[in-house]
């Protein structure tokens, strides 16, 4: 592949020419301006986002003085961190299961893990809320992080198949022969899993994190049902914030989730740098 | 893959699985129960000082619950709702551990029907006596036996002065004519939008038969075409943005965004309209109800009260608390509208048999 | 693929299943079950339901109106899909064929906004779209020069500029939901364009044939499983969206999220809601199985 990009023939180089670079241009404008817009106006000094009537940093004061959408974040970033950590181990091994045997009954189950992927999320919610609240009488005065703790389970039980999907088509390129040599090579089967596919799988398993911590951070009709009394979100905050009109907080808030994404994604370049990342999705 | 197949098979196994479900509950719950609060200090009523408030956003004093912490010990946890039906349909399975609940009136009914509500010891809420007597023998909770008034409001207009030609003082210019084609909103919430027209055909809110509900749902859709929104009670937000210029909304909503643009105005029409209430509840299954109803009574108290008014604009039915507001609320036409406008007034009731007539006949207005 | 039978490893396959099949079965199957057995039912009183094995809510499910309501959802989710196609192709060709430095770069500009808060997307969408928003503002500032150029050469100036109505309406919808959906359409295509064997158009190329009936001829035949998995994974999203044309849409924008949403909430018609809920992911089910019928898709990466 190498070889053909740097062909100096310019026919396959279409990212050179004009009306691409254009094209891609626009799209890229298309993305980013909403979100530049956004974040630009929560240094406006006005309560609208309308006109720009001089810089302040009032309103991350504000975003940042708000014991309730403080609360929110905190408990989002841990529901999304343990979610994301759970989903990654279930998700790996739920590929490693569909990838390796075949079994009775595989094409059902298959189907019932990538199900709520496609299951609308206020039926969700729905399903979580009566099976915790009256079917598990789940309690609901557990002292924190355990308070969070159906929040978390309905997040793990939507986010882990993305991972799954992410992992199972990684491995689809592994060689087998690695396998067979290390095995050859007197490994057992959890050596050969920890030193011959989890390095394999480890592209696939960050996509799959920053896909899992995206998907848990974004919900909130699920969280807004399954939680309890102690349990407000960052997004349940944020969406009535919206309702309510309480408009330049939520360009604050906003602006430092979109630059925690960043951050995060930042990290997951240090780890795996930008070409592993982008090829895995 | 068949899903039906695949449930079947799983209904087959049923027994198994409740017996594999109670088997991971008892794990879990043994050690569930290890990590459950740990009794903290006690309060001189013996319960542990916290209390767990779900409420709407904005809807409080910006220190009320720093204040009550500082004066009781009580430590106010607070979750947000946004609308009657996601706190309705979130008890429905049972109380989550919440103390005090602000629904409003028509839901008080529900509730109480439902029997989700807890009796109120009047004897643990002196500061009743601040409140108006006019709130006290209300139909959907005579006597208070299960709610406290928290607020009152009451439907109207809120307009842009600029962009109307005269003030819009019927419900014809947002229900039944073209004039303001393209910047009207009306509210998403069914049962509100048919018993307000019915108060423009002169009817009371409470009396609609299906068959008025035929006629109203071919009026909607006749004016439809004219209407640029259907807003979840965020009308204010589409006046002060300009998206729209005249919008069925609640007065306090209108009051405060008249607080950042004086170009905004406000009506009852002269047809009258629906009265709304929000309430302080205990829901049935309240971990701490004596601190709750000290929570209660400690927001019905004046100066709590003036503090609440303050921030939220919206009207009290709180009278120790209005005496020490200032005039320019006091006399806000807005915030109290005249009393023979509101003598046209009413209060929903809750009807069972008509609320899913109103939903169904709003999703056909929709999807016409 | 050599995959091996389960009985051959038994212990390693114990270990690998039954952590998932414990999860699914315990934390998904049976809450769903409950649900899927509320649609069966019907309401007892305020807050019962009473499993009576009716038919009654299916029934009323395919009445016209919500069948209408479905047919809407579902144009809506094809003509989002189209334009996402359309919108991704070009850039998911400019990805492929750019240089070994750009390409991860490019990737991530696409993959980055669907890492942010959807909520946000949104919202942030609906300040640029306003009556008063940067859109409407940049358009007003074209008219206006356009009638200062007008009267310049001494023609009548244009009438008053009046915003254009960019939200609230049908095409706020499809242009939010392009624009939230435009990341899951652009990765499959590229994983597709990325495998292609460039000698084919090379070859396409030298033989006279013009680029766009190279594209037209070559290209989009051999990526067409990418096409295939992008568009579903673009489609089904699409069919389920509920906060954009939620909070993005005019009077008749409801999709059949929204209509899911409201009987569990407002109309407190649990039994219903289920129904509705199932009835679209039976539709769902049904895209997927042509999807694999027509073509036995090599997994999209």
């Amino acid at each position: 592949m190498a070889i053909f990009s740097r062909t100096p023939r310019a026919p396959l180089e279409y990212s050179r020419t004009l009306w691409m670079r254009l094209w891609v241009g626009a799209v890229m404008v298309f993305l980013y301006a909403p979100l530049v817009v956004l974040m630009i106006f929560s240094f406006n000094d006005s309560k609208r986002n309308v006109v720009w009537r001089g810089f302040t940093f009032k309103y991350y004061d504000k975003a940042l003085g708000n014991d309730v959408l403080v609360e929110a974040l905190v408990n989002s970033l841990t529901i999304a961190a343990l979610a994301t950590l759970i989903s990654l181990i279930l998700g790996a091994v739920a590929a490693v299961m569909l990838w390796r045997f075949r079994f009775p009954l595989k094409g059902a189950v298959d189907g019932t893990i990538s199900l709520p992927i496609i299951v609308p999320e206020i039926c969700m919610g729905v399903a979580f809320l009566i099976f915790f609240a009256k079917w598990l009488e789940w309690p609901t005065d557990l002292i924190w992080p355990f308070n969070l703790g159906a929040i978390i389970i309905a997040h793990i039980t939507f986010c882990f198949p993305f991972v799954t999907m992410v992992v199972r088509s990684r491995l689809a390129t592994f060689n087998r022969e690695q396998e067979e040599a290390a095995k050859d090579l007197g490994a057992g089967e959890w050596a050969v899993f920890r030193d011959v596919l989890i390095p394999h799988m480890r592209p696939a398993l960050i996509a799959g994190a920053l896909l899992s911590f995206t998907l848990s951070l974004d919900d909130f009709v699920i969280a807004s049902f399954a939680g309890g009394p102690d349990t407000i979100t960052f997004p349940v905050k944020v969406y009535s914030m919206v309702r309510f009109s309480v408009t330049p907080e939520v360009n604050a808030a906003s602006t430092l989730l979109i630059l925690l994404t960043i951050l995060l994604t930042a990290v997951a370049l240090k780890l795996q740098g930008v070409k592993a990342i982008a090829e895995t999705h | 893959m068949d899903l039906n197949e695949l449930l079947k098979q799983n209904r087959g196994r049923r027994s198994l699985l409740q017996a594999l479900g109670v088997a991971a509950v008892g794990i879990s719950f043994g050690g569930l129960a290890a990590c459950s609060k740990s009794e903290g200090k006690k309060l001189a009523n013996g319960e542990e000082a916290k209390l767990n408030f779900y409420n709407w956003d904005t809807y409080i004093g910006e220190t009320t619950l720093d204040d009550f912490k500082k004066s009781t010990g009580v430590e106010v946890t607070m979750d947000l709702f946004d609308s009657n039906d996601t706190l309705f349909a979130k008890f429905k399975a049972g109380n989550p551990g919440y103390d005090v609940i602000v629904p409003s009136n028509d839901f008080v009914e529900r509730m109480i029907r439902a029997d989700m509500l807890e009796p109120l010891d009047h004897a643990q809420i002196p500061n009743l006596k601040n409140v108006d007597p006019a709130f006290i023998n209300v139909d959907y909770d005579p006597g208070r036996k299960f709610s406290m008034p928290y607020t009152w409001l009451v439907l109207g207009i809120g307009y842009r002065k600029s962009k109307v030609k005269a003030k819009p003082d019927s419900w014809k210019v947002l229900f039944d004519s073209p004039e303001y084609a393209g910047r009207i909103a009306w509210l998403s919430e069914a049962g509100d939008m048919f018993r307000l027209y019915g108060k423009y055909l002169g009817k009371s809110v409470n009396s609609l038969t299906p068959a008025e509900i035929e006629t109203i749902s071919a009026m909607m859709i006749k004016q439809k075409p004219n209407v640029k929104k259907f807003h979840e009670d965020d009308g204010q937000d589409l006046l002060l943005k300009g998206d729209c210029d005249v919008v069925l909304e609640y007065n306090g909503d209108i009051a405060q965004a008249m607080v950042e643009d004086d170009d905004l105005d406000f009506i009852v029409p002269k047809e009258g309209s629906q009265l709304n209430s929000d309430t302080l509840c205990i829901p049935k299954g309240a971990p701490h109800p004596k601190n709750a109803h000290a929570f209660i009574n400690y927001m019905l108290d004046g100066e709590v009260g003036k503090k609440i008014a303050e921030t939220i604009l919206f009207p009290t039915p709180n009278l120790a608390a209005k005496a020490l507001m200032p005039d320019s609320y006091k006399n806000n036409q807005v915030i109290f509208p005249p009393a023979d406008v509101l003598a046209k007034c009413e209060y929903a009731k809750f009807n069972e048999k008509l609320q899913p007539l109103y939903e169904e006949a709003f999703t056909k207005v929709r999807a016409s | 693929m050599a995959e091996q039978d389960w009985k051959t490893n038994k212990r390693v396959f114990a270990a690998v299943s039954l952590p998932t099949l414990l999860w699914t079965l315990l934390f998904f199957v049976i809450p769903m079950a409950i649900v899927w057995f509320y649609s069966f039912g019907e309401n007892k009183g305020l807050t019962e339901i009473e499993f009576s094995g009716t038919l009654e809510n299916y029934k009323r499910a395919t009445e016209f109106l919500y069948l209408g309501i479905f047919g809407k959802s579902f144009a809506v989710a094809a003509l989002v899909t189209l334009i996402c196609l359309i919108i991704g192709f070009p850039v998911a060709m400019a990805i492929t064929f750019a240089s070994e430095k750009w390409r991860p770069w490019l990737l991530l500009g696409i993959m980055l906004p669907f890492w942010t808060n959807l909520l946000i997307r949104t919202y942030a969408l609906m300040i640029l779209l306003g009556s008063q928003g940067f859109a409407n503002k940049g358009l007003e500032a074209l008219w206006s020069s356009a009638s200062w150029l007008k009267t310049l050469v001494g023609m009548q100036p244009l009438p008053t500029w009046e915003p254009v109505q960019l939200l609230f309406n049908n095409f706020a919808v499809v242009f939010g939901l392009v624009y939230v959906h435009l990341p899951f359409m652009v990765l499959p295509l590229y994983a597709a364009l990325d495998r292609l064997d460039r000698s084919l158009i090379e070859a396409s190329l030298d033989l006279g044939a013009g680029h766009f009936r190279t594209i037209m001829r070559i290209v989009v035949p051999l990526a067409a499983p990418g096409i295939v998995a992008g568009v579903m994974i673009t489609l089904i999203p699409a069919l389920g969206a509920y906060l954009t044309p939620d909070l993005m849409g005019g009077t008749d924008s409801q999709m059949i999220a929204n209509v899911i949403e409201r009987q569990f909430k407002k109309a407190n018609d649990w039994p219903f809601g289920a129904a509705l809920s199932f009835i679209l992911i039976y539709a769902m089910f049904i895209l997927i199985a042509l999807q694999s019928m027509r073509r036995k898709v090599p997994e999209a990466r």
